[in-house]
């Protein structure tokens, strides 16, 4: 590259017109997001427009997939970009512009706490009934294939096989079990129809699943819409196979086989993630103005156990106040069953913090350089009163 | 930068192993079931392999039937305001198991799983012509009650569900009807 051609990429790229470039891409991203949010749902919509690097069109009649946009992800890393070069380039390294620093560092935390939140932030649900007890969030997208050893009458052991490598259809051997499962076809959306009488070409030929007949659906995205998962597995232990198997979220009858005295449920599930607490609902609110029926609060009382660290205690989650525990935040999301069922929403995001500590910079970077201006101006003011 | 950008494309490759965890049998389950489209399309199962054993019913006052879509066998509506859902389901085999089922039926509205003698004291035969119909009646804890009425009788090697699901005030002014529905249950000699 000869300097005159770094020279004018430099230039572009700490150029306040790249700035105004992206924030108009932006805008449109963001538009064009809200407006696909009827079609997709939010997450579907967010994950093509906004976390991407790149927005596809799919040809119609075809799979061939052509970028026609840059997406979130691309115009926000360009913006980042763009601040710190500019701010390398034009900013002074002074205490005249301590404040101006400030700002830019916290416009760039914020964009690198976006980049955090895609990358690592994990959204699951909690959907408790007054009363009820659990030590579990399960993933409202994501589902598994459960093995549970349900021998034990004290416990379960739960092996959860993920949906990606159901897709993948081969034969998977589950850790610390004599099992293996051979997946003869995964549906990542599917319908369950009665099986007339009579009527043949099932692979199934154990459990429940000898009576249905699977038809594959498109996927869905939309924030009212779930797929609904199906596969056909044979389970193997011991060289024997167990017969061939369907499972489906779909399915509502346990299905479970015998292998040497101990038994094994199957069954398809959202994807649980345990936890080393317990959470039970106490009582759920949801409060109304007086002599109407317009919301006015919403709120669950939980109880808290954690054996390992001695804890036990009452908390109240309500509208913008989560619980925040265990790197996890449950917030009150939605309710149900007669305001019996209260569900949370559990984020667990290790950026969480960065969006407010990036606020605090931009506000005192904007505080010290208003000050900083402020005793200039009376500075001068004081020496022209002087004169 | 270029970490971050790692960071954001590494987005999807998470959690990817199986998993395991120890958990202990407490009331846990079916809560989350009622909340998404897929897990109401839970509340129904699968349906009879054979052609043989089908059974019919003769329909309370007012109210009325209609063959099942997807898993359903039918479904049947009684003349009830409120939240109220009776549907009529059966299963090769044993389908899972008497308790198996009582305890899926307790988690659909939040209650915790009994063992063989408490299910054996919660039972409550019913003599039909189709056979001796095992009856359960369970209500939800809470201000608000939901309650489930659910009959089931083993005919012909298949299982036979015939479940009332809703608000405690609608299925109890349901219960009685459904009741006699249940004790009309009888062989479709048609088959």
């Amino acid at each position: 590259m000869t300097p005159r051609i770094s020279r004018r990429a430099w230039d572009a790229l700490t150029s306040l017109k790249l700035t105004l470039i992206c924030l108009g891409l932006l805008m449109v991203l963001v538009v064009a997001c809200t407006l696909a949010q009827v079609e997709m749902g939010t997450f579907g919509a967010v994950n093509v427009y906004i976390r991407s690097f790149l927005v596809f069109w799919q040809v119609p009649g075809t799979t061939f997939r052509v970028p026609v946009f840059p997406g979130g992800g691309l115009v926000g890393l360009v913006l980042m970009l763009n601040l710190v070069a500019a701010q390398v380039k034009r900013l002074e390294l002074s205490w005249r512009k301590a404040g101006l620093w400030t700002v830019h560092a916290g416009l760039i935390l914020l964009f690198v706490g976006e980049f955090v939140t895609g990358a690592f932030q994990v959204e699951t649900q909690l959907a408790i009934e007054e009363g009820q007890t659990l030590n579990y969030v399960e993933s409202p997208r994501q589902m598994e294939l459960a093995l549970v050893d349900v021998t034990d009458p004290g416990h379960d052991d739960v092996y959860g096989v993920p949906e990606s490598l159901l897709a993948s259809a081969q034969t998977i051997q589950v850790p610390g079990t004599p099992v293996s499962l051979r997946v003869k076809g995964f549906y990542q959306n599917a319908e369950l129809i009665r099986r007339e009488p009579g009527e043949g070409g099932s692979p199934v030929d154990r459990g429940v699943g000898t009576g249905v007949r699977v038809r594959q659906l498109p996927p869905v995205s939309g924030d009212n819409e779930t797929d609904l998962r199906a596969a056909y597995v044979e389970p193997i232990a011991g060289g024997r196979s167990y017969g061939t198997w369907l499972v489906s979220n779909g399915l509502g009858a346990p299905q479970s086989f015998v292998h040497e005295g101990r038994t094994w449920a199957l069954s398809m599930q959202p994807r649980r993630e345990y936890l080393p607490y317990s959470l039970t609902l106490k009582k759920f609110s949801h409060d109304r103005y007086a002599g109407t029926d317009i919301p006015k609060n919403f709120s669950s009382l939980v109880q808290l156990k954690n054996p390992a660290r001695g804890e036990d205690r009452d908390v109240l989650i309500y509208m913008n106040q989560p619980l925040r525990y265990g790197g996890k935040a449950f917030y009150q999301a939605s309710f149900g069953k007669n305001d019996t069922l209260s569900v949370l929403q559990v984020v667990e995001n290790p950026g969480w913090l960065l969006p407010y500590v990036s606020c605090v910079l931009v506000a005192a970077g904007l505080v010290i350089h208003f000050l900083f201006v402020l005793f200039r101006s009376l500075k001068r003011a004081g020496v022209g009163v002087a004169r | 930068m270029a970490l971050a950008a790692a960071l954001f494309l590494s987005t999807g490759c998470q959690r990817d192993e199986i998993t395991h965890f120890r958990a202990d049998k407490a009331p846990q389950t079916t809560a989350a079931r009622t909340v998404s489209p897929a897990m109401v399309r839970e509340e129904v199962a699968s349906p009879p392999p054979a052609a043989t054993g089908s059974l019919k019913w003769t329909l309370p006052r007012g109210w009325t039937d209609s063959p099942g879509s997807g898993m359903r066998y039918a479904t049947l509506k009684p003349p009830i305001a409120g939240r109220i859902d009776v549907s009529v389901i059966v299963l090769p085999g044993p389908a899972g198991g008497e308790l198996a089922n009582v305890n899926r039926w307790r988690g659909q509205i939040g209650l915790g799983p009994i063992d063989e003698n408490a299910m054996a004291a919660a039972r409550k035969p019913l003599k039909a012509k189709a056979g001796t119909i095992s009856v359960y009646d369970f209500s939800s804890e809470g201000d608000a009650k939901t309650r489930i009425v659910a009959g089931l009788a083993v005919v012909d090697g298949n299982t036979w569900f015939v479940k009332m699901l809703g608000d405690a005030s609608a299925v109890h002014a349901a219960r009685s009807d459904f009741t006699r529905l249940l004790q009309s249950l009888r062989r479709d000699s048609s088959n």
